[in-house]
């Protein structure tokens, strides 16, 4: 009895115990990816938050409804502080650096007035949208003024427009770029000397075909009476280093909610991945499909858009596969409540939460780096060097179909299409496989044309032999009945 | 033997006015060929998730269940016959029910005939080669038809018009088959529920 107690303490001891061990740090909310399938399969976490930078933390007081972020090309974080008219800059270890309140204007101290949008460029310049003074304001990187961007002038713009700049980019060469409350024709483009261009990337309106059938009956009263299709606003853009610009829109029933814009306007971006490049592909109706309201280009064909549905980032690599999701809706570190804006700064993930007033940074994860790092050398086109990074990645994740296609590439590379076969099965991708399928039965037809060529030969020469013979037994058999032997 | 069991339905399907009669008329055909025609039908469609191509294979396979796909054969295949059957009854038709399973049997050897074929074919192929795939695979399909159709008016003696009318009739005693079944099925379950509502009720009345 007493030997059976002590037993029954020793274990209650050893689950208390056990409870109180440090589990290993996960992350807040569940990773995953699509499969080919349309199948949501969990992933191995790629990002794991690391910190939230906050006012409180800097001793800058707390930021009210932070609005944006932009890093700079040397590595300074930039917090557009909406609610206190003012931009946060932080370094590298997300430490105070400094913080911009006014510039100096002819001679005169301005301010922001309502700012909404921030944008640095590749030279440090850092484009303010400050949408209650109605215009753009680019800054040096100590502050100084450069210009101001106001007041377009144009035919095509109407004679009582507003000029309501909400989010900002600009282009190498200095174009800017951005989306305006109550434009719908597309990005208001201004050149270098800020005067406007015209538009660009117009959304489509998607015809509603019930809705065209009701107004063929409807008086037009009624067609007067009914709501208008126009297309919708973009909610955000981004330019690459080619001068092409990554931008979301939010319209619910998209299939295209992010479009890599040409200089011409045309959506380029690449959909070569087995579902669409829309965030989520498995929601709850009442709950809705992903709203993309930020995008980064990340470098190497690789883009991070915002979701404020579930408030999720989700990467795609060049050509449209999803590489990792990270985030949710919560109040632990790594969830997010309303966020706002996604950057990167190295390896680093920002995204700025508005409803919680910080600045969130995730860190990559072995996995998340491997995948970073493959992706990148695959898109520059040297899949032999990614291929160790894909087996890596293959260990801790081996429903990453991309990396059994990433492998399958090496191997095409390598002329081994036996192998590569194999992995583009197992990654289903049926284009590659094809490619790798041609080569490989040229290859067999070559190594075996000798052998099977002699084979139908012989075959062909047996059956005549074996006919031959038939016909000669058959002959003599009739001779003997017509008694000739 | 060979004659009755190969040769006829292979000239079926190449001359089927002719041969459709003959098997009619001069009791050329067999229940046997039939039945075998249909489960090669079968084993063709269980095979083609299987083993066709990964090019032209679609199929989930976590979904697999061969007997499911061996039932989306043969139920449909006798459903039709007992609907054809039922239509052209009504409409003097000339076929008894033997026959009518006769001609729809023979109707599916161009199926298995080219899906297996192709099935080992596809394996084979590229991309662009698998428009082939899908295009014999159509042949097949709408040789079937076409043998349906001229089985269909052979043993009934129909024109064509009436041909058309009674095999659509016939698809739409088909679904009225399976509603009626259906409905079957469900007042069944709930007169049962009922029955072991009562007993319930009953032994538990103290």
């Amino acid at each position: 009895m007493a030997v059976k107690k002590s037993l029954l303490l020793l274990l209650g001891a050893a689950l208390l115990l056990g409870g109180a061990l440090p589990a290993a740090a996960g992350a807040p909310y569940e990773s995953y990816l699509y499969n080919y399938w349309g199948d949501a399969v969990p992933a191995p976490d790629a990002y794991l938050p690391d910190k939230a930078v906050t006012g409180g933390d800097l001793g800058i007081g707390s930021f009210a409804e932070p609005s944006d972020a932009a890093v700079s090309p040397a590595g300074e974080v930039y917090i557009l502080d909406s609610g206190n008219k003012r931009i946060v800059v932080l370094d590298r270890e997300y430490r105070l650096r400094r913080v911009l309140e006014s510039f100096d204007n002819n001679g005169t101290k301005d301010g922001f007035q309502g700012p909404s949008g921030i944008y640095v460029d590749g030279e440090g310049l850092v484009y303010v949208a400050d949408t209650a003074g109605k215009r753009i304001v680019v800054l040096n990187a100590e502050g100084q003024l450069q210009r101001i961007v106001d007041n377009p002038r144009s035919d095509i713009l109407a004679s009582g427009f507003q000029f309501l700049p909400l989010k900002v980019t600009a282009d190498r060469a200095g174009r800017i770029y951005t989306v305006a409350q109550g434009v719908f024709e597309g990005l208001m483009q201004f050149d270098e000397q800020g005067r406007f261009i015209g538009y660009i990337g117009t959304n489509k309106v998607r015809r509603d075909y019930r809705e065209y059938i009701w107004r063929l009956f409807s008086t037009d009263a009624q067609r007067a009476q009914g709501v208008l299709f126009v297309p919708t606003e973009f909610s955000n853009a981004d330019a690459d280093y080619k001068g092409f610009l990554y931008a979301t829109n939010i319209d619910p029933n998209s299939t295209v909610p992010i479009k890599r814009l040409n200089p011409s306007g045309e959506d380029v971006l690449k959909r070569f991945g087995y579902n669409d490049v829309r965030g989520d592909l498995i929601y709850r109706t009442s709950v809705g499909p992903s709203k993309m309201i930020d995008i980064k280009f990340i470098g190497d064909g690789m883009y991070s858009a915002l979701d404020a549905t579930q408030n999720r980032v989700f990467t795609y690599d060049d050509e449209g596969h999803l590489l990792y999701v990270f985030g949710g809706k919560g109040n632990q570190l790594g969830t997010l409540k309303t966020p706002v804006a996604v950057e990167k700064l190295g390896g680093d993930r920002l995204v700025l939460d508005r409803g919680r007033a910080s600045l969130v940074v995730y860190k990559p994860t072995f996995y998340g780096a491997a995948i970073n790092e493959a992706a990148a050398l695959h898109y520059r086109g040297e899949d032999a060097e990614a291929l160790g990074l894909w087996r890596k990645v293959l260990q801790l994740n081996s429903n990453f179909d991309l990396a059994y296609i990433g492998i399958g590439k090496a191997y095409l590379m390598e002329k081994n299409n036996k192998a590569a076969l194999d992995y583009f099965k197992l990654g289903s991708d049926k284009k590659s496989y094809s490619v790798a399928y041609k080569r490989y039965r040229r290859e067999m037809m070559k190594e075996h044309f000798g052998t099977v060529l002699t084979a139908a030969a012989s075959a062909a020469a047996l059956l005549a032999a074996l006919k031959l013979a038939a016909t000669w037994r058959g002959r003599r058999g009739r001779d003997r009945e017509a008694n000739l032997h | 033997m060979k004659q009755t069991y190969i040769k006829f339905p292979l000239h079926l399907i190449f001359h089927p006015f002719d041969a459709f009669w003959d098997l009619k008329a001069d009791n050329r055909g067999r229940l046997g060929v039939a039945f075998s025609a249909l489960a090669l039908t079968a084993l063709a469609m269980v095979l083609q998730k299987q083993y066709a191509g990964f090019l032209v294979n679609n199929f989930d396979p976590r979904y697999m269940n061969s007997l499911m796909d061996i039932l989306a054969v043969v139920a449909p295949f006798f459903l039709w016959c007992v609907a054809n059957w039922a239509v052209t009854t009504l409409m003097e038709g000339e076929g008894k029910f033997k026959e009518i399973i006769l001609a729809s049997g023979y109707s599916l050897v161009p199926i298995f005939l080219i899906y297996l074929p192709m099935i080992a074919a596809s394996r084979f192929m590229v991309q662009e080669e698998t428009s082939f795939y899908y295009l014999f695979n159509s042949i097949a399909v709408a040789w079937f038809l076409l043998l349906l159709f001229i089985g269909n008016m052979t043993v009934h003696q129909y024109s064509v018009v009436k041909t058309v009318a009674t095999m659509a009739l016939s698809v739409v005693v088909m679904g009225i088959i399976v509603f009626l079944g259906a409905l079957v099925l469900s007042m069944l379950q709930q007169l049962t529920d009922f029955f072991v509502n009562m007993y319930r009720e009953l032994i538990y009345r103290t």
